[in-house]
């Protein structure tokens, strides 16, 4: 899209952010009654909901059971109405399967699985608004409800883009600028260890560029990392205040 | 009406076995241009709901090489199972299972005949029994009323009729035939009559890569 | 079929050997196996082996309408297929995980980083684009498909040649190979997948594992570069933690390898070059090593055909006289015809039922407006409920 500058001389983005500036991330947890664990996030225009079910026996078939851990299955889909042209397939075609083998991936890494033989983790994300980075807003939403429902993990799963734009990196990447045709990498990181759990880029990139590129979205992880906690403590804080007498 | 039949080719043919590690048995197999790779494998375990109590049951796949199979695929795939069913001695491994995948490498015609002995060497490289052998020969008449056996994707274009027809080693009877186009009771009893001559000349190859094959050993 | 399960002292001494830097095939940590690449007779046929995985592209092309989103792009479409002879556990028509990462992968490698000028495949703007359809099929599987199916799909590119054509106003003109010589695709640059497998928690890292490594391994990173060293795409797979710097490790490894390959790829399109064009023979049948004792080939040969007359001859001779003529159709009555005499039917009506039967199908094909009288049968009532309540009862 010529014309459209991603960057403008002053260091303003086209929302008005600072190259390593985030967008404005709201979350709140247990936004379902019904489900072991759930949480709704929103990472600027992008909204994400992620509900958990489990630790549960595993359900179908039996030889998908492991004997000395649990399964985790995800199940990533986007709403008809998420995107500017109204989503033919919201599941099913290969996108939509990739993310979820992908976030299945991720948690596996990340939640304890060794502590729950023989069951099972279901994970379904659902994108209800997408403005870029669904991956990440995903990640982040579905730490967030595996907190709620209680199951333990290693450290908070923290994801986010970040793209690369006259050799100056920015973080936390909207639609416009991920379909502008440069680099989107998607990072989802473990904060605490600094260990990486999925690391995924599109588009070209000198090598060169790289270890910029990728420090640029680890930062933006970790200062995610601090929203995500702050989020879980206010949470922990109203519940116990309600259950107390 | 008679035939002009003075000197049908068979054009150069080769093939080479054993040259995937995964598969029981594999071969491939080039009639001029055209090209066949196949792979065996059993015989294995098979599914409770395609298990036949006395005989193995064997599954023929053809894959094209762009696009989907297609119905063509599908009746290519039932003319070598059978001739295939008729040459194996299958009731020595019941309740099993043999699948044989063909991928298409090349088409300039003949291909028929070319996935019918590409069958064949897999077969005898993955050394299931046999009672006889069998080979895939394909005659066109063209316009004039000239039989030419093997012929390329272009003869085959301007032919008036194909016919392809399996041979057995033992009698030399036809196993399965397989036609397109119009011709007379007597063009066609020469085709098979031609066909029978080529499929000699293919029978003695299959014998020779088989000594050359065990040369070393023996 | 299944595929054998990996014992637990094969996976052992496998990790094993890895921790003492050994692989099994006798390799070093970051050497590739032996690569092959060859082309076939028509363009856009080539058929790459690594070590023993083989893999075999095809690229076609035809004119449909553009997307709506970009019409003046054409558009490239990737389809990866893991054949059932490439091993026990492949079964067609069955969407494994495999399959969705392999050709998700080879998209992203391929379509995201533009290494296609798609402008150039536009025909007229807004109806007519080029679809370049690739092809993949994997034909026999001992570990890393992806890098295999990488330099497969862009040699392929590289080779295919489409047909040229010619506009006048909106009619298009496409030329068959004989009239006038294909046109070579636009490629900017070639992207190449070089995977690296991780073992014991990202500890061990090894390039272009074979089928038992990827079964011990923790998990996979695939980085796609070319030769100017730019990535083009970074996917890692199976849950392994990484750090930072063994990502950019892994990437001054690949941007070697990829230098390496993509030399290769561009000495083997030279090599068919020159024998097309110096008229030699080209194609898969010339690149069988024909020393082999496996292999065989025979020459063209004509065929004796001095008793094909005679023995044809003899026997139609010697066969039975074919079978009378059929008699011509019987007109019954107008719209019908009966040809023989039909069979006696078996159970047990009566003549009259039948010949009312006939005169009912006759009678139903020449009077058209009447009602349709779907069954003869008086076992059937239909009951018609109106609206006031009141229901009438028919017979149908």
């Amino acid at each position: 899209m010529a014309g459209l500058e991603l960057l403008s001389d002053q260091g303003y983005r086209l929302d008005g952010r600072k190259a390593t500036e985030l967008r404005k991330v709201q979350a709140r947890m247990g936004v379902f009654a019904q489900a072991d664990g759930s949480a709704y996030m929103e990472q600027g225009n992008t909204k994400a909901l992620a509900v958990v079910y489990g630790p549960h026996e595993v359900r179908g078939s039996r030889s998908k059971s492991l004997h000395d851990r649990a399964v985790i299955n995800c199940q990533y889909s986007m709403a008809t109405f998420s995107t500017a042209e109204r989503k033919r397939r919201p599941h099913g075609d290969r996108k939509s399967s990739e993310m979820s083998l992908h976030l299945k991936q991720t948690f596996e890494a990340a939640v304890l699985t060794q502590l729950y033989p023989r069951s099972q983790i279901d994970i379904y994300v659902k994108i209800l608004q997408s403005d870029g980075g669904n991956y990440s807003a995903c990640v982040n939403a579905a730490t967030l409800a595996l907190v709620d429902a209680g199951i333990p993990m290693r450290d908070y799963v923290c994801a986010c883009t970040a793209g690369f734009v006259e050799d100056t990196p920015l973080a936390d990447l909207c639609h416009a600028e991920e379909s502008g045709g440069g680099t989107t990498l998607s990072l989802a990181l473990l904060p605490r260890s600094e260990n990486i759990a999925l690391v995924q880029m599109d588009a070209r990139l000198h090598q060169d560029h790289l270890p910029a590129l990728m420090e640029a979205a680890m930062e933006a992880c970790k200062g995610l990392s601090k929203v995500l906690d702050s989020v879980v403590r206010q949470h922990l804080q109203e519940v116990s205040v309600q259950t107390r007498e | 009406m008679e035939l002009d039949i003075n000197s049908p080719v068979l054009r150069e043919f080769g093939s080479e076995q054993s040259l995937l590690s995964k598969p029981d048995g594999s071969a491939t197999f080039m009639q001029g241009d055209t090209s066949v790779m196949v792979g065996v494998y059993g015989p294995a375990e098979v599914k409770v709901n395609k298990e036949i109590y006395d005989r193995a049951t064997l599954e023929v796949l053809i894959q094209p090489k762009s696009g989907m199979p297609s119905v063509r695929e599908r009746t290519r795939e039932q003319c070598v199972r059978e001739t295939c069913e008729a040459a194996l001695l299958s009731t020595l491994h019941p309740r099993s299972s043999l699948t044989l995948v063909l991928q298409v490498v090349h088409d300039d015609g003949s291909l028929l005949a070319c996935c019918l002995n590409a069958a064949c060497m897999v077969l005898m490289d993955a050394g299931l029994p046999m009672s006889r052998l069998f080979c895939g020969v394909t005659c066109a008449i063209d316009a004039e009323g000239q039989i030419i056996t093997d012929p390329t994707a272009q003869q085959e274009k301007e032919s008036r009729a194909l016919l392809t027809f399996a041979i057995d080693s033992k009698e030399h009877n036809v196993m399965m035939s397989s036609t397109k186009g119009s011709f007379s009771m007597k063009e066609m009893q020469q085709c098979i009559a031609v066909s029978q001559k080529a499929s000699e000349r293919i029978f003695q190859f299959y014998r020779d890569s088989v000594k050359r094959r065990y040369s070393k050993i023996l | 079929m299944r595929e054998t399960p990996l014992s637990n002292c094969e996976r052992d001494f496998l990790l094993k050997g890895i921790q003492e830097k050994k692989r099994l095939d006798g390799r070093q940590t970051y050497d590739y196996r032996n690569i092959k690449i060859s082309f076939g007779t028509d363009y856009g046929c080539c058929t790459v082996t690594l070590g023993k995985t083989r893999v075999l592209a095809q690229v076609s092309c035809e004119l449909v309408p553009p997307k709506d989103s970009r019409p003046t792009e054409g558009i490239m479409f990737f389809n990866l297929e893991l054949s059932p002879m490439a091993s026990p556990g492949f079964q067609s028509n069955r969407q494994s995980e495999l399959l969705v990462t392999l050709n998700r992968q080879l998209e992203r490698c391929l379509r995201n980083s533009r290494c296609i000028d798609t402008e150039s495949l536009c025909v007229i703007s807004g109806e007519k684009v080029w679809q370049i359809r690739v092809d993949v099929h994997v034909l026999n599987h001992d570990g890393n498909l992806m890098d295999a199916a990488s330099v497969a799909a862009i040699s392929a590119l590289c080779h295919f040649k489409r047909p040229e054509v010619a506009i006048q106003g909106r009619d298009v003109t496409v030329f068959s190979p004989e009239e006038r010589d294909p046109v070579p695709l636009s490629v900017y640059h070639m992207p190449i997948c070089v995977s690296f497998a991780f073992f014991q928690q990202g500890s061990y890292l090894l390039v272009d594992p074979c089928e038992k490594e990827e079964l011990v391994m923790d998990g996979l990173l695939v980085l796609a570069m070319n030769k100017h060293r730019e990535i083009c795409s970074i996917q890692s797979s199976g849950g392994i933690m990484l750090l930072k710097d063994q990502v950019l490790r892994c990437s001054k490894i690949a941007s070697v390898k990829v230098s390496e390959i993509t030399e290769l790829i561009t000495k083997a399109l030279e090599n068919d070059r020159r024998a097309r064009k110096e008229g030699g023979k080209f194609g898969f049948a010339e690149s069988i090593a024909k020393e082999r004792i496996t292999v065989l080939t025979r020459e063209e040969a004509p065929l004796d055909t001095t008793d094909i007359q005679a023995t044809a001859d003899g026997i139609i001779s010697k066969a039975d006289a074919p079978p009378e003529v059929v008699p011509s159709p019987v007109i019954v009555a107008t719209g019908t015809g009966q040809v023989g005499e039909g069979l006696e039917n078996t159970w047990g009506l009566e003549e009259d039922d039948e010949e009312e039967e006939m005169a009912d199908v006759t009678e139903r094909k020449t009077k058209e407006d009447e009602v349709m009288v779907l069954s003869d049968s008086e076992e059937e009532e239909v009951v018609i409920l109106n609206q006031d309540g009141r229901s009438k009862r028919s017979q149908r």
